[in-house]
């Protein structure tokens, strides 16, 4: 399955789809405005973090045409997904950039399905740099990963269109794009290989 | 002057209240194009600049400084916007003490601003830059990392024409929260790009 990525240009998208590091994982890169150029057979679309939602939320129809005809859609953290997917609802809050700082802390982040080939050798230190939020779980989805207080921040839903959808609140690329926050590379590392083989298994 | 907006939602409050006073006029990067650009004498860019779509005016925005214009430049330049510009280089392997600051050069914008303001977010280091835009020759370095030898700060008189200022970090009027500095790092900004005074010659 083709893997296309949805760039808005910006130095992290440039940075973390582009350089050599990731960016073999990728069939084609390409602006959101070019959307109407991908099939749903045989294409993911990968949505990467931090994309300014407005250019989103214009192709939101387009979108749902994509789902509706079968097609994939990775929507990556602080994109606002909930204003450009179907039926996904989120709770965003302020981020604590220091939780850290206190002896012991523990973000509380974990991987609730390790079984899953999405997140196979992710563990709870790869997920673990700040929140931005959580989401509703949509009934008959898949969480991958929940908060502290067991709040959905990864799933797949295969139940509310006919296509699919891989949906979390974690913001790697903007932060590995930064060249800030190394356990956002380290989920990469295992993330984007995973989402391959999910892919094309 | 202009001020390049990106991001999804509003632009911050020092902004939006610098255009209601009409010194500024905030516009979408997707309306911007070579006739709005040669009308202009200062631009501010912000880190969710689209470099994609800003390269495509690369011919108007060199007419732009050709002609005397100013450009407020944040983030990492990871496209050629104009000719002498170089991708960002992150600080290899940075250590806590490689995040202090030094000023290299005592430019308006940071008057009186104590380096400790902006050197840490709650006690915490690497917010402010972790790395540096090249600097095209003659310019000039106003803010360093790493013992002074990384310029994450510079100013340039482009012998062309125009003049640039180079802040490779996180949107700079966005810098020293904690201490109220937004609405003064803004103004400050736009007073420079507006033809205040700089330190070089």
């Amino acid at each position: 399955m083709r893997l296309i990525a949805l760039s808005s240009g910006t130095y992290y998208h440039i940075e973390s789809l582009e350089a050599p590091r990731y960016a073999a994982y990728f069939d084609q890169v390409l602006t959101p405005e070019r959307l109407d150029e991908v099939r749903a057979e045989n294409a993911c679309i990968f949505v990467p973090c931090r994309s300014p939602a407005q250019r989103l939320i214009a192709q939101a129809d387009q979108i749902g045409q994509y789902l509706a005809a079968g097609g994939t859609v990775v929507a990556m953290g602080e994109s606002r997904s909930d204003l450009w997917l179907p039926g996904v609802t989120f709770h965003g809050r302020p981020t604590n950039w220091w939780w850290w700082l206190e002896p012991g802390a523990d973000l509380g982040n974990r991987v609730t399905a390790p079984g899953h080939p999405l997140m196979a050798g992710i563990g709870k230190d790869d997920i673990t740099w700040h929140l931005h939020g959580h989401f509703d779980t949509p009934e008959g989805a898949d969480v991958l990963a929940e908060d502290a207080e067991g709040r959905t921040l990864f799933y797949i839903d295969e139940v509310s269109t006919p296509g699919r959808m891989i949906v979390t609140s974690l913001d790697p690329i903007y932060h590995h794009g930064s060249h800030f926050m190394p356990a956002t590379t380290r989920f990469l590392d295992r993330f984007l290989p995973n989402l391959r083989a999910y892919l094309d298994g | 002057m202009l001020y390049l907006h990106c991001a999804f939602g509003d632009p911050p409050a020092p902004v939006r209240k610098t255009a209601a006073a009409g010194r500024i006029a905030i516009i979408p990067q997707a309306e911007l194009d070579a006739a709005r650009l040669a009308k202009a004498h200062g631009l501010v860019t912000g880190n969710q600049l689209d470099q994609e779509a800003l390269l495509q005016l690369r011919q108007a925005l060199e007419g732009f400084l050709d002609a005397g214009g100013r450009w407020f430049f944040n983030g990492h330049v990871v496209r050629p916007l104009i000719a002498e510009l170089e991708p960002y280089q992150s600080m290899r392997n940075p250590k806590r003490p490689d995040f202090e600051q030094t000023r290299l050069a005592a430019h308006p914008i940071f008057k009186g601003i104590e380096i400790a303001q902006l050197e840490t977010n709650h006690g915490v280091a690497g917010f402010y830059g972790r790395g540096a835009n090249p600097m095209p020759a003659g310019a000039i370095a106003v803010t360093g990392l790493r013992n002074g030898t990384v310029p994450v700060d510079w100013v340039w008189h482009r012998p062309g024409g125009g003049r640039f200022f180079s802040h490779a970090g996180n949107d700079l009027g966005q810098a020293g929260r904690e201490w109220d500095l937004p609405p003064i790092l803004y103004a400050r900004i736009f007073d420079w790009t507006n033809g205040g005074p700089c330190l070089c010659v």
